[in-house]
């Protein structure tokens, strides 16, 4: 039985999922939703996310939301099923360290940089305001900082957990932010190689210069 | 040898380790950091946590941080070993699902929830603010709409996974703050949602704890 993915495929956290996904050799059918406005319908808040957001995945009868979420169920059902990735190491303290690099993404990489892209992508186009000079300076003061972590945390590692694992995956959807800042990458040599690393691999290559030609050309969402 | 949590009680984050590790029957030390400020010290950004921020956990050497993930070690680690509670069911689907309900718990529950904590708990007392009313008008109103969900999110299910989970446990310290600072209706006028803190606060570990802080407050 195919696993259904609904989601957009060159915006938000459906792109995590979909690396996760390509990642663990795992075939998959993508439905986008009728329109940014069908999320709010009674029927998808009752069947498909209760909090009106994409991604929502079902495996067989199966569902389960929340981008990050869905990745772990399917590393924990599929990994070492369809090829030998690992995404989540079987060891219980390497898998609690990725957990944690999960977290560090969610709390303190993603609130800068997920402001930076709204500010300079979405804030004109879907809420007509002009971009805030301003929260750009914060939140670029903001997401360095929290490079300046990365950069430490990095040292003398190729991934954030040695080995590459869903902790890296879940970083790479910020390609937009990547592409106009990309000096707050460049700068920090552990930074730039990590990155770097990431973007040679084969399913992330892939994503990301589907998701950067698209903002290259496209002016609509 | 045993496990060592560095952080405030008073801090939710904290408490809901702490919730955790009575949760497993997980003897344990606290350890409070010399001071707030103490956090961004050169020393525990390099020893403790690279952010500077609490609860961190070590158990013997090996050191995590981060309240949600140190407590999916510690019941990946530990759960079954000193009692019979399972906090992540063996199943993968239904672990799937009490970590969707987790994130549902990071993503929408706990922004407005960690705002009332803030504004009715901690700006006065900890940073001599005067509480912000829009403020919390406005994280009420969201709170409000939040808890909308989980009234039907809980139809017919006694936890947020049907059992008992860290999926419930994860937004009980938060809730038992502000559930105590005046807004109560929130939860007590919604059925699903007024039996289910009922439920989860006569559980030990959450009576236990919440006694502690009660404490805490009255003494401080």
């Amino acid at each position: 039985m195919t696993i259904k993915l609904i989601g957009k495929s060159l915006s938000s956290p459906t792109v995590r999922v979909i690396i996760c996904l390509k990642e663990l050799g795992l075939p998959y059918e993508l439905e986008s939703p009728a329109s940014l406005q069908s999320l709010k319908d009674e029927d998808y808040i009752a069947n498909k996310h209760p909090f009106r957001k994409i991604p929502v995945l079902f495996d067989g009868d199966f569902r389960i939301t929340e981008s990050r979420p869905i990745c772990r169920y399917l590393v924990s059902k599929y990994q070492d099923k369809h090829n030998d990735t690992i995404l989540i190491p079987n060891d219980v303290h390497k898998a609690g360290l990725v957990d944690q690099f999960i977290s560090y993404e969610l709390s303190y990489y993603d609130p800068p940089i997920s402001k930076l892209i709204h500010q300079e992508k979405f804030s004109k186009r879907l809420f007509n305001k002009d971009p805030d000079p301003e929260v750009i300076k914060q939140a670029r003061e903001e997401f360095a900082k929290v490079l300046d972590v990365y950069e430490k945390l990095l040292e003398r590692k190729e991934y954030l957990n040695g080995e590459y694992s869903l902790a890296d995956i879940v970083h790479t959807y910020y390609v937009y932010g990547i592409v106009t800042h990309s000096d707050l990458w460049d700068n920090r040599p552990n930074v730039k190689n990590w990155w770097n690393r990431l973007c040679n691999r084969d399913v992330i290559k892939k994503s990301l210069e589907e998701t950067k030609s698209f903002w290259e050309n496209n002016e609509n969402i | 040898m045993t496990i060592r949590l560095i952080g405030y009680s008073a801090s939710y984050p904290t408490l809901r380790v702490i919730i955790c590790l009575k949760e497993l029957g997980l003897p344990y030390e606290l350890e409070p950091p010399a001071s707030y400020q103490s956090l961004k010290d050169e020393d525990f950004i390099a020893n403790k946590h690279p952010f500077g921020k609490m609860p961190v956990l070590f158990d013997g050497d090996f050191r995590i941080t981060e309240s949600r993930a140190i407590c999916r070690y510690l019941a990946s680690k530990y759960q079954g070993k000193h009692n019979d509670i399972i906090l992540i069911p063996k199943d993968v689907h239904k672990a799937g699902l009490v970590d969707q309900f987790i994130s549902y718990e990071l993503s929408y529950y706990d922004p407005p929830l960690s705002k009332l904590v803030y504004q009715e708990k901690f700006a006065k007392k900890f940073f001599n603010k005067d509480p912000d009313p829009e403020i919390i008008k406005q994280a009420h109103e969201e709170l409000a709409k939040v808890l909308d969900v989980y009234e039907k999110l809980l139809e017919g299910k006694e936890y947020l996974n049907g059992e008992y989970s860290l999926a419930d446990l994860v937004l009980c310290p938060g809730t038992n703050y502000v559930y105590g600072a005046g807004h109560s209706d929130l939860w007590d006028n919604r059925p699903n949602v007024k039996n289910w803190w009922s439920r989860l606060c006569n559980r030990d570990a959450n009576k236990k704890s919440f006694e502690e802080i009660k404490s805490f407050w009255e003494n401080n």
